[in-house]
C-alpha cells in the first residue's frame, strides 16, 4: 500500500485499531435450511478499512453484525485483538466497538452533544471529560462545536447527521468501527463529501474499520481491502482494490465491478499521492498591482487569494489582477477546489468543469496546499499502470497468510469440517447463485 | 341464563334489531352530514381547523351528559336518542373526512379540472373515492363508539338493547336482573362485531381496486 | 437550519396561545354557569341540590372516581403495554389488542351495572368498570408508541452497547412519550364522562345531578350537571394537553 507511507508522513497518528478475526463463524436462523452465513473465516488487519460488498441478501450485513454480536453467531469464534470475545457480555463488547448505521441513527430526543456522549457516559467518564471529548470529535468531523453542540438531530442536514453519527461511534475511542451502509441515505454529492471526510478522519484516527456497502465504487474509494461476497456470505475475493480491479477472481466479481474498470483505477489514487504544483498566494487587501508583480516574479499566470487561516477564497488570473484595485475577501463560490484526500477521479472531474483546466488542492482544515492540473493526472495514470504491472508480485501475501487467499482457505477449511459431499454441494450452489445474482445485477443496472 | 334468553328470544331479537337499526340509520345520517361539512371546509384551512376543534371538543363531552341535556328540549323517546347518537357519530367521520379529502394529491384534482370535469364532478368522481378509505376508517370508529352510546340513550327511553341494562338495574338483586344486564352488554358487543364486519365488507366493495391495499 | 429552529419555536408559541384560549373559554363558560345558578329563579329543591357545598362535594367525588381509576389504569396498562412489545410476548399483542378493541364496544353503562351485581360498594364497582373501560387507550397507545420507534434507533442503541433495559428507558420510552400521553389524555377524558354513570349504582359523582334532574323533572339541575361534567372533561383534556406540550421531548 503506497499511500500508507504518505498517510503516516502527513498525520503522525498511530494505528489505534485492533485486528479482528472471525473464526469459522456460522449463522443459522431457525426454520431456514440454508445458513445465512456459512462457516466464514476472516481476518481484518489492524488499522485498515475493509469493505464488505456483495448483492443484497448475501449475508454481508449479518457478518458485520456478528462482529459486535448484534447478531449472535450460531457457531464459531470472534476474536478482537488477542481476546476471544465470543462469550463476553454483548453490551460490554459493543461499548468497545463503534457502530454507524444509515442516516446516523441519531436519537432525535437528544442533543448532538448528548448523542455523542452516550457511550462515554455509560463507561463512567466524568462530565468535563465528556464535554471536552464531544467538542474534540465535532472538530474532527468538521462541525463547529459552538454551533452544533446543542442542536437536535432534526435541525441538521442528512450529511451533518451522518457526521455526528461517525463522531458518536468514535466517542469512546474504540479500536474498531463498524459501519452498515453509512452513506446510503444521502444524495450523491453529500455522499462523496462524506467519503472524503471519512478518509481524512481515518488518516487521523487509524481505526480498524469494517464497512458494508453495495456500491462497488464506494468500496474501491474507501477500502484498503475489499471482500466480495456472494449468497450465504461466501467470500469470492478478498484483495486490495487495485488487484480486484486488475484481476477479478471470476465472472461474478467482474460483473460486480461493472464497466469502466480502467477509469475506476483513477479513484484509487488520491490527490495527495501526486505532486501538486505550488502557487503564488496573497491575502485580501493586497493591491492588484502588488499581486500581479508577485505572479510575474514567480512566473505564474494566476494567484490564489487565501484568508487568514490559509483557506482559498479566489483564484485570479493576471488579466483579472490588472483590473483590480484592491483584492477583496469575498469567497468565489465557483472556485474549483479538491481536498488532498479526494481521488484523482474527483480531481479530474473538478478540473474538467472549471474554466482553468486545473484545481486548487486543500489539506486539513481546508488549508490551501497547491494546484493540480490535467498533466499531473496524466502522469499519475501512467504511473499507476506501471505500478499495477509491478504489483503482480507485490506482497499482498503480507496479509494473505491469513486473509489474502481466504477464498481457497475457507473452501479448504469447509471441506475439512463439513462432509466432503456437502462441500461440493455448496460449491455447486455457489456457482448457481453466481448466475442468479449476475442477472439481478444486470436488472438493477438496466 | 339460557332459560332467560330462550324465553325472551323474540324480545331480545326485536331490541337487538332496533338497536342495530338506530345505530345504522344514525351512522348513515352522520356520514352524510360529516362529508357535506368536510366538503365545505376542507379547502379552507381556518375553517378546517375550526371543524377539527369542534370534533375534538365534541368527543370530550360525556355521552350521558348530552343525553341528559337533550331531555330538556326534546323530552323522552326516540328523538333525543337519535340526536345524541348522530351527534357523536358525526365527529370521527368528520375528522377523517377532512384528513382524507385534504390528503388527495392536488395534482390529481388539477388534472381532473384540466380535462374539463366540473368542480362537483371532480369532487364526486376523484376526491371522494380517493378519500374514501380514510373516511371509512372514521366510520368504523364511529360505529364502535355509538353502539355503546346508543345503550346509554336507552336511559331516555330510546330503543334498543340498553333497555335490558336499565331494566336489570332497576330490579337489581331480583330474579333475572343479572341475566338481563348480561344480555344487554353481550348483545351490544356482538352487534358491534357484526356491524364492523359489514363495514369491512362495504369497504372491500366500495374501495376502488387501484387504491386497495 | 435556523429556519427550522424558528419554525419550531413559533409552533411552540402558537401551541401555547391555543391552550390559553382554550382554558379561558372553559373558565368563561364555567363562570356563566355559576352566575346562572346563583341568579336563576330556582325552586327550593333545585336550590338545595345545587347548593355550592353539594356541588363541590359531587365534583370532588367525581374527580376522585376519575383519578383513582386513572392511576390504576396507568399502573396496569403502561407496564402491560411495555411488556407486550418485548420479545416473545410481542406475538400475543395482536390478539390482545383485537379483544380489547371489541371489549371497548361493550357499553360502559352495562359494565358499571354488571359489576355492581358482584361488588357491593357502588364506588368500587364503578372504579372497576372505569378501569376496564379506560385501560384500552393507554394500553394501545403505549404499544403503538413503542412500536413506532424507528427500529434503526433501537439497533443503534444496542450497537453502541446499551443494554436492552437502557434502550427501553433511554430511547424507546422517551420517544413513545407523545403517543403515550395522548392515550392517557384520551383515557382521562373518557373517565370523566364515564364516571357520570357511577350515579346509577350509588357511586356518587356529578352524574347524580343528571339522574336526579331526570327522575325529579328538575331541568335546571339536569342541565347544570350535564354542563359541569362537560366542562370538567374539557378541563381534564386541557390539562392533558398542557402536560403533553411540556413533556414532549425536545427535538421531536
Amino acid at each position: 500500500m503506497s499511500d500508507t507511507t504518505t498517510t503516516i508522513e502527513q498525520a503522525p497518528a498511530e494505528v489505534s485499531g485492533r485486528p479482528i478475526r472471525l473464526d469459522d463463524v456460522t449463522k443459522r436462523y431457525p426454520g431456514q435450511t440454508k445458513p445465512a452465513v456459512d462457516g466464514i473465516t476472516l481476518e481484518i488487519p489492524a488499522g485498515k478499512v475493509v469493505m464488505f460488498v456483495g448483492p443484497s441478501g448475501c449475508g454481508k450485513t449479518t457478518t458485520l453484525k456478528m462482529i459486535n454480536r448484534l447478531i449472535e453467531p450460531t457457531t464459531g469464534r470472534i476474536v478482537l485483538g488477542d481476546e476471544d470475545v465470543t462469550a463476553i457480555d454483548g453490551d460490554e463488547l459493543r461499548r468497545r466497538i463503534g457502530y454507524v448505521i444509515q442516516a446516523g441513527g441519531l436519537f432525535p430526543h437528544m442533543t448532538v452533544a448528548t448523542n455523542i456522549g452516550l457511550v462515554p457516559k455509560m463507561l463512567g467518564w466524568d462530565k468535563e471529560r465528556i464535554a471536552a471529548r464531544v467538542d474534540e470529535l465535532l472538530e474532527l468531523v468538521s462541525l463547529d462545536p459552538d454551533t452544533y453542540r446543542d442542536r437536535y438531530p432534526r435541525e441538521l442536514s442528512g450529511g451533518q447527521q451522518q457526521r455526528v453519527g461517525v463522531a458518536r461511534a468514535l466517542a469512546a475511542d474504540p479500536p474498531v468501527l463498524l459501519m452498515d451502509e453509512p452513506f446510503g441515505a444521502v444524495d450523491p454529492i453529500t455522499r462523496q463529501r462524506l467519503q472524503d471526510e471519512l478518509i481524512r478522519i481515518q488518516d487521523e484516527v487509524q481505526k480498524t474499520m469494517v464497512i458494508v456497502t453495495h456500491d462497488f465504487d464506494e468500496a474501491v474509494k474507501l477500502g484498503d481491502w475489499i471482500v466480495v461476497f456472494e449468497e450465504g456470505a461466501r467470500i469470492v475475493q478478498y484483495d486490495t482494490p487495485e488487484r480486484i480491479l486488475a484481476e477479478p477472481a471470476n465472472e461474478f466479481v467482474e460483473n460486480f465491478i461493472g464497466s469502466g474498470a480502467g477509469l475506476k483505477q483513477l479513484t484509487l489514487r488520491r490527490v495527495r499521492d501526486v505532486d501538486v504544483a505550488s502557487a503564488v498566494t496573497v491575502s485580501p487587501g493586497t493591491s492588484g498591482k502588488d499581486a500581479l508583480q508577485k505572479a510575474e516574479n514567480a512566473g505564474h499566470g494566476h494567484v490564489v487569494v487565501v484568508d487568514e487561516r490559509e483557506r482559498p477564497l479566489q483564484w485570479l488570473s493576471r488579466r483579472q489582477l490588472a483590473r483590480i484595485e484592491t483584492i477583496d475577501a469575498k469567497a468565489d463560490p465557483a472556485l474549483p477546489v479538491v481536498g488532498s484526500s479526494a481521488t484523482l477521479n474527483d480531481a479530474l472531474d473538478t478540473m474538467l468543469v472549471s474554466s482553468a483546466g486545473a484545481a486548487l488542492v486543500t489539506g486539513r482544515r481546508d488549508r490551501f496546499e497547491g494546484v493540480i492540473d490535467v498533466e499531473t493526472v496524466m502522469d499519475a495514470i501512467r504511473d499507476a499502470r506501471a505500478n499495477a504491472a509491478n504489483s503482480e508480485g507485490a506482497p499482498v501475501g503480507m496479509n494473505s497468510g491469513s486473509i489474502g487467499l481466504t477464498p481457497s482457505l475457507v473452501a479448504a477449511g469447509e471441506a475439512a469440517q463439513v462432509a466432503p459431499d456437502a462441500g461440493s454441494d455448496s460449491a455447486a450452489g455457489a456457482a448457481g447463485s453466481t448466475e442468479g445474482t449476475t442477472d439481478t445485477e444486470r436488472g438493477a443496472a438496466g | 341464563m339460557w332459560d332467560y334468553i330462550s324465553s325472551r328470544l323474540e324480545a331480545i331479537g326485536f331490541s337487538a334489531w332496533q338497536h342495530f337499526s338506530l345505530v345504522a340509520q344514525c351512522l348513515i345520517l352522520a356520514v352524510v352530514i360529516a362529508v357535506v361539512i368536510a366538503a365545505l371546509v376542507y379547502r379552507r384551512p381556518a375553517l378546517a381547523s375550526v371543524a377539527n376543534s369542534v370534533s375534538a371538543i365534541g368527543l370530550t363531552i360525556p355521552a350521558f351528559a348530552l343525553v341528559g341535556l337533550m331531555i330538556a328540549p326534546l323530552g323522552f323517546g326516540v328523538t333525543p336518542a337519535v340526536v345524541t347518537v348522530t351527534f357523536f357519530a358525526v365527529l370521527p367521520v368528520l375528522r377523517n373526512a377532512i384528513v382524507g379529502l385534504g390528503g388527495v394529491d392536488p395534482a390529481l384534482v388539477e388534472s381532473a379540472r384540466g380535462i374539463g370535469m366540473s368542480r362537483m364532478r371532480t369532487f364526486v368522481r376523484v376526491e371522494l373515492p380517493l378519500a374514501w378509505p380514510v373516511i371509512l376508517g372514521g366510520i368504523r370508529v364511529s360505529a364502535q363508539m355509538i353502539m355503546g352510546i346508543a345503550a346509554v340513550a336507552a336511559y331516555v327511553l330510546g330503543p334498543g338493547l340498553g333497555g335490558f341494562i336499565f331494566s336489570g338495574l332497576s330490579r337489581l338483586g331480583g330474579a333475572g336482573a343479572t341475566e338481563s344486564i348480561v344480555v344487554g352488554v353481550v348483545g351490544v358487543v356482538l352487534l358491534a362485531l357484526v356491524l364492523d364486519l359489514l363495514l369491512v365488507g362495504l369497504g372491500r366493495l366500495t374501495t376502488p381496486r387501484g387504491i386497495r391495499v | 437550519m435556523s429556519d427550522t429552529a424558528t419554525r419550531v419555536e413559533s409552533s411552540r408559541k402558537s401551541g401555547w396561545r391555543l391552550l390559553i384560549i382554550q382554558i379561558v373559554a372553559i373558565l368563561a363558560v364555567l363562570a356563566a354557569v355559576c352566575i346562572w345558578i346563583t341568579v336563576a329563579p330556582l325552586s327550593a329543591t333545585e336550590r338545595g341540590t345545587l347548593a355550592p357545598a353539594a356541588l363541590w362535594n359531587s365534583t370532588v367525588q367525581h374527580l376522585s372516581l376519575t383519578f383513582v381509576s386513572g392511576v390504576i389504569v396507568l399502573v396496569i396498562a403502561i407496564p402491560l403495554g411495555v411488556l407486550l412489545t418485548r420479545g416473545p410476548l410481542r406475538k400475543a399483542s395482536g390478539p390482545i389488542l383485537a379483544i380489547a378493541n371489541f371489549g371497548q364496544a361493550a357499553p360502559a353503562i352495562g359494565l358499571v351495572v354488571l359489576l355492581s351485581v358482584f361488588i357491593s360498594s357502588g364506588y368500587w364497582a364503578s372504579i372497576t368498570a372505569l378501569v376496564l373501560y379506560a385501560a384500552l387507550p393507554v394500553l394501545r397507545n403505549t404499544m403503538l408508541g413503542i412500536r413506532a420507534v424507528d427500529q434503526r434507533l433501537i439497533e443503534a442503541g444496542r450497537g453502541m452497547g446499551m443494554s436492552a433495559a437502557a434502550v427501553l428507558f433511554r430511547v424507546e420510552l422517551p420517544l413513545a412519550v407523545p403517543v403515550m400521553l395522548s392515550g392517557v389524555r384520551t383515557a382521562l377524558v373518557l373517565l370523566v364522562g364515564t364516571a357520570t354513570l357511577a350515579a346509577f349504582v350509588n357511586g356518587g359523582g356529578l352524574g347524580l345531578l343528571i339522574t336526579t334532574g331526570v327522575s325529579l323533572y328538575l331541568y335546571s339541575v339536569l342541565i347544570a350537571g350535564a354542563v359541569i361534567v362537560a366542562l370538567l372533561a374539557l378541563v381534564v383534556d386541557w390539562a392533558g394537553r398542557v402536560v403533553e406540550h411540556v413533556a414532549r421531548p425536545k427535538g421531536l
